[in-house]
């Protein structure tokens, strides 16, 4: 497996330089700079050209590009143009709160998802598989600012259980803070679960139809242990590979659970690096997700070939 | 959605001294508004006549601040380009740090005139060249430094030269020279005469920074002491910022003992986070939301007129804008009534194509009657025009701009005329589409005088002139504006200028939009200053809670 | 929305040998050809669906409005409510049913669903939005399993450097969130119906991409494979005989989530003020623009859900039945 790992590691920095590639081209083909955004329609052509050569903006794309390349391979991710903060200072704390709100999502909703799926698939055509699938069909097809709202609207306007929003003046107990927090992890369990829950399903009931599992059928050995002891095992890889993706998307794809409930994480801090054409702070938000999604994807590998005994000695 | 018209029948002078206070109890308990309403209801008076009386009584306590309390405010928009230098501030999450941060030399009244505020006196000379400003000496910095004439020249410095990064220094350029005339007096040496240059003063960008402490703040983040009301605690752009009372504030200062003031950029969750309690005051609500904040027991919408405007720019030097005819059709295919009663709920004024309104007082030209909507008018010219087809460029720079150009669409297809709406993306509008396309869409907010609002976007050399619109004689009479001080003959050059602005220009202003915000309603004494949201900013130093 | 359901047939390099033996019994020259009969959950699926796409050709005929008309001045009228209704009550407080019925049984204009807030017919508009919707998503949806099955399986096939080009490019834009990818599309090129349709097609082609190259590898290896490579059979019999039949199933399964994602995409991109151009109505875009409603109570926002939802849910199921009906044999047992 050594190899193995060594190969995906080379492969994902390769992977890294092509995102960093890609996310120049893209910006630079949008209209206006860092300075043009910032000054607004306050700009002149004077305060431009000034604000351009503070930012160092007036350097051709391509050298930006690769003193930016520079400083990343000694770990340097730049000063933002925006701002003019380091963008190390401000992923730091956004960081955080993503992995703190992504990590609590993901202990909830994993064991959740991977629960009811197996119910569902253990009696599958009964009313509990039909509701599973009706409920979770329901919520994947719903916008997910509007089960948002929806929730705001009922626990915090109406019933004032909960906060409305997401925000911490710092220093709260452990109870405040998953007080605080508890509407954007409602949604986000909501919004992930129903996928995994259904991805479960369907990679059981794949696995399922395989010979080898008719054969036991054929046997009479009893569903329950089918399920879990064969066929679960086998089905493993393609759900562990669904759990990866849903994890990298709870660090980078939540932006508008971050927005509605004033959120301070990443994903949305992308957006705005977009929307203010802050380079240095696009890719490195770019370069953060990146390697997140290298690195699940590497992990859902492992985990799927130690789980399965069959699939540690290659042919 | 109007309300129908009641008689009031007694006003607040008119209560007891009973129910005077009881009401007063009430109100500095926090009751809302529809509470105090219903109380006083209860007592026999109508809807109305309550309403008025309550209005009145929060007047009153708005007189007696009290300290204490810590309150949550949230902005539209924050971001990593959050600033701490006033000549940078675009932003209104700027203006307000910077309000609680700094003082200018001058401060706003709520009918925009200057009062001292770092300037204990102010004045112009005869023929207003030139402006003397007298500075308190009794103000200290955060860091316990003293603040002298030399911290005005610096700040003053940062709005001059190339490398120059101030978004005012059009503002000030006609200043050709900030003189020191000693330890705590500076003279404005002007080009032409302003007799408005101690209300510019008073505007967010000319608040007073400590000698060198851009360039630190710059180097390594070191945050710039200021003089204002509050310290500053916490400061991360894009994530909140924190500010807790100055106990050595150089006047009376602050009632809050702290606050926090971070932005939620979804319209609707943050008039939710208003409605929940979970914070204390939010901008820009959107007027559909007005009704709901109001029937809510505990929250109050502050809707303040104000001369901010939103406008359809015909670019008048290319594409269809080059035909008169085209621009005159358009003009009239406006129900401006209809859009401030529809689209903006009530909460705003009819437009009259040109940029000031009725919060200028004597400066706004009344007798010009509005535009009406006349579509048989609009096609006459329209034919004239011999176009058929244009394409409007909208970004929805202000709440609302996309439905009145949907509204605007549907009247033109209605006498056959073929307009396209291209809805185009907020981020890198102002570069790449306003002042570019033949037809776009701009929104500008209140300025501190009529004179600077027609200066700004109407002036034949200005370099936000969005439409193209050069007229000498409106360049003479904005020349003479500036200089006169007798409000009768004011009125009239005003006047003449409006009229060529809402004859020749190529703009539309359907309406003004009022300042609307929200806040809890045992939020008190918020200013009413048009010129931003809460009171122009204001709020800082002169709200309180109950 | 994420891509995250990209993977459920995505065996990695490990998983092949699994699949190898699984399959080794079985050893089919094609796959078994059987007629689809579906339950009576998929049978109504298919009426839902039908009806839909039949209102998406004929909607603007069928619709009592324009889409961008507006009907009352009045923002978020309940369903049932008329124009004369509002010349009376001013309030929102007094538009309560009974007041509905007095004023509106004899209105020849009657906003069934109500109005949305700008005062246009929310049903109208569900109607014009069902040819926007429907006809962005599948087109989308087609075009991304077009360019991902052929990008997808062509790696396969060919392996080498071009498999490594085209699989190190998909990674970086699956790793990347797609809301952001479509931002930058729409902000730099317009949000035209074209570009919206490319820029989610390219995205969601993406996860196509890893689906059928994963499948496509395995196949690729599979006995019936060598079997007819060493018949001396040409690359493309190959590719359309054995490997596309035998991928079919996995993929139609991810065919009813990837329509959801692309309409969710589009109006994810309302939310932050893109998506469709103005006035077209798009079920997605409507949800966005009418929220502000929910806090006085209004449907004008929950319609649009309740149509993509039966569109989705129904496909979704219909999916779910014939992928059921051609399982093995010894599926059915297990129930």
């Amino acid at each position: 497996m050594g190899p193995m790992i060594f190969r995906r590691i080379v492969i994902g920095f390769i992977t890294l330089w092509v995102v960093s590639v890609i996310v120049f081209f893209g910006l630079s083909i949008l209209p206006g700079d860092a300075a043009a955004i910032q000054l607004g329609q306050a700009a002149t052509e004077e305060s431009l050209a000034a604000l351009r050569a503070q930012l160092g903006l007036d350097r051709p794309a391509y050298i930006r590009y690769f003193t930016w390349l520079g400083g990343m391979a000694t770990g340097d991710m730049g000063i933002s143009n925006a701002g003019g903060a380091t963008i190390a200072s401000l992923i730091d704390f956004r960081l955080i709160k993503t992995l703190e709100l992504g990590g609590i999502v993901a202990v909830i909703s994993v064991p959740l998802s991977i629960f009811l799926g197996l119910a569902a698939a253990m009696y599958p055509g009964t009313w509990l598989d039909r509701i599973l699938t009706f409920g979770t069909m329901s919520l994947v097809a719903v916008p997910e600012f509007l089960i948002a709202t929806f929730l705001v609207l009922i626990f915090a306007v109406k019933l004032q259980w909960m906060p409305s929003i997401a925000y911490m003046s710092g220093g709260e107990s452990l109870w405040e803070w998953l007080h605080a927090l508890a509407m954007p992890i409602l949604t986000l369990v909501i919004v992930v679960s129903a996928q995994m829950i259904r991805m479960t399903r369907a990679g059981i009931l794949n696995v399922m139809n395989s010979p080898y599992i008719e054969m036991a059928i054929l046997k009479g050995v009893a569903r329950k242990r089918i399920i879990l002891r064969h066929a679960l095992f086998n089905a493993i890889g393609p759900i562990i590979n669904v759990i990866a993706l849903n994890l990298a998307y709870l660090v980078s794809g939540v932006v508008i659970v971050e927005t509605i409930f004033a959120y301070s994480g990443l994903a949305k801090l992308m957006i705005d690096g977009v929307q203010t054409r802050d380079f240095p702070l696009v890719q490195a938000c770019a370069m953060i997700f990146c390697g997140t999604y290298v690195l699940l994807l590497l992990t859902a590998d492992i985990g799927a070939i130690l789980s399965n005994p069959r699939l540690r000695k290659p042919k | 959605m109007t309300k129908k018209p009641e008689k009031t029948e007694v006003g607040y002078a008119d209560l007891n001294g009973a129910d005077k206070d009881l009401l007063h109890t009430a109100l500095n308990r926090g009751a809302s508004r529809r509470e105090a309403i219903k109380m006083m209801a209860a007592t026999g008076l109508s809807v109305a006549a309550a309403g008025t009386i309550v209005t009145s009584a929060k007047d009153a306590i708005a007189a007696t601040p009290k300290k204490g309390g810590s309150v949550k405010m949230c902005p539209s928009l924050h971001g990593p380009d959050d600033r701490l230098i006033p000549a940078q501030f675009t932003s209104t999450v700027d203006y307000t740090r910077g309000r609680a941060h700094y003082n200018g030399l001058t401060q706003l009244n709520d009918d925009i005139t200057p009062r001292p505020e770092l300037a204990e006196e102010f004045s112009p000379n005869a023929n207003a060249t030139e402006w003397t400003f007298k500075l308190r000496k009794d103000v200290t910095f955060h860091d316990g430094s003293k603040f002298t004439a030399d911290d005005v020249m610096y700040t003053m410095a940062q709005h001059y030269g190339d490398d120059s990064v101030s978004v005012v220094k059009t503002l000030v350029s006609e200043v050709k020279e900030w003189k020191k005339v000693g330890p705590y007096e500076v003279k404005a040496i002007l080009e032409s005469p302003n007799s408005d240059l101690a209300t510019l003063m008073g505007e967010k960008q000319f608040k007073i920074m400590k000698e060198g402490s851009a360039e630190a703040y710059n180097a390594d983040g070191t945050l710039p002491p200021g003089t204002g009301p509050f310290t500053l605690e916490d400061f991360q752009p894009g994530v909140r910022s924190r500010h807790v009372r100055n106990e050595n504030y150089w006047r009376e200062g602050a009632n809050f003992d702290e606050i926090e003031v971070f932005a939620i950029t979804d319209p609707v969750a943050r008039v939710n986070a208003l409605l929940s309690d979970d914070v204390d005051m939010v901008a820009q609500v959107d007027p559909k939301a007005v009704k709901q904040v109001e029937s809510t027991d505990g929250a109050e919408i502050k809707s303040t007129p104000s001369s901010a405007y939103f406008g359809m720019c015909m670019m008048l030097d290319r594409g269809p804008g080059q035909n008169a005819d085209f621009v005159k059709g358009m003009k009239f295919l406006h129900r401006r009534d209809k859009v401030v009663k529809s689209i903006l709920k009530g909460q705003g004024t009819v437009g009259n194509d040109h940029p000031i309104n009725q919060a200028f007082g004597p400066d706004f030209c009344s007798e010009l009657p509005v535009r009406p909507y006349d579509p048989d008018q609009a096609k006459f010219h329209l034919d004239k025009s011999g176009i058929t087809s244009a394409e409007v460029n909208v970004a929805e720079v202000s709440p609302g701009i996309t439905d009145v150009c949907l509204m605007w669409q549907r009247e033109c297809s209605k006498i056959g005329f073929d307009l396209q709406v291209k809805k185009v993306p907020t981020d890198g509008y102002w570069g790449a589409v306003w002042m570019q396309t033949p037809i776009n869409v701009v929104a500008w907010n209140m300025r501190p005088t009529a004179t600077i609002q027609l200066d700004i976007a109407f002036a034949p050399d200005a370099p936000w002139n969005d439409t193209y619109w050069k007229n000498e004689r409106f360049g003479q009479l904005l020349q003479m504006a500036r200089s006169e001080t007798d409000p009768a003959k004011r009125h009239e050059i005003q006047c003449e200028m409006q009229t060529l602005a809402h004859d020749g220009s190529g703009m539309i202003i359907p309406a003004h939009n009022n300042v609307v915000d929200g806040h809890g309603s045992d939020i008190m004494g918020i200013p009413s200053l048009p010129l931003g949201i809460l009171g122009g900013c204001e709020w800082p130093e002169f709200a309180w809670k109950a | 929305m994420s891509d995250t359901s990209a993977n459920t047939e995505e065996t990695g390099a490990a998983e092949k040998e699994v699949d190898t033996i699984d399959k080794f019994a079985e050893l089919p020259d094609a796959p078994p050809k059987k007629g689809i009969k579906l339950s009576w959950v998929g049978k109504v699926s298919v009426a839902i669906v039908a009806a839909w796409v039949v209102v998406a050709f004929i909607g603007p005929w069928i619709a009592p409005f324009h889409e961008a008309e507006f009907i009352v001045d009045d923002s978020y009228v309940p369903s049932g409510g008329c124009p004369e209704m509002l010349e009376e009550l001013f309030d929102l407080d007094e538009w309560t049913p009974d007041a509905i019925t007095q004023y509106c049984t004899e209105s020849d204009t009657i906003l069934f669903l109500g109005s949305d807030y700008l005062g246009r017919d929310t049903f109208s508009r569900i109607i014009w939005g069902a040819r926007t919707t429907i006809g962005i998503s599948f087109v989308a949806t087609l075009f991304a399993y077009f360019v991902g099955i052929t990008l997808g399986i062509g790696a396969a096939v060919s392996g080498g450097w071009i498999d490594m080009v085209l699989s190190r490019f998909n990674e970086s834009i699956l790793s990347l969130p797609s809301i952001m990818l479509g931002l930058i599309a729409v902000a730099a090129l317009g949000s035209t119906i074209p570009i919206l349709i490319i820029t989610a097609a390219l995205i969601y082609a993406t996860s196509v991409f890893r689906i059928a190259r994963a499948l496509g590898q395995d196949i690729m290896v599979q006995d019936f494979v060598e079997a007819a490579h060493a018949r001396g059979e040409g690359l493309w019999w190959i590719i359309t005989r054995e490997v596309l039949p035998n991928a079919a199933m996995p993929l139609l399964t991810d065919f009813g989530l990837r329509l959801v994602f692309v309409i969710l995409f589009i109006s994810s991109l309302s939310f932050l003020g893109l998506g469709v151009q103005p006035p077209m109505a798009d079920w997605g875009s409507m949800v966005r623009e009418n929220m502000q409603g929910l806090g006085y109570g209004s449907y004008a926002s929950i319609w649009p859900a309740v149509a993509i939802g039966t569109l989705t849910i129904s496909i979704n199921l219909i999916v779910d039945d014939i992928s059921a009906k051609s399982g093995g044999s010894l599926a059915k047992k297990m129930v």
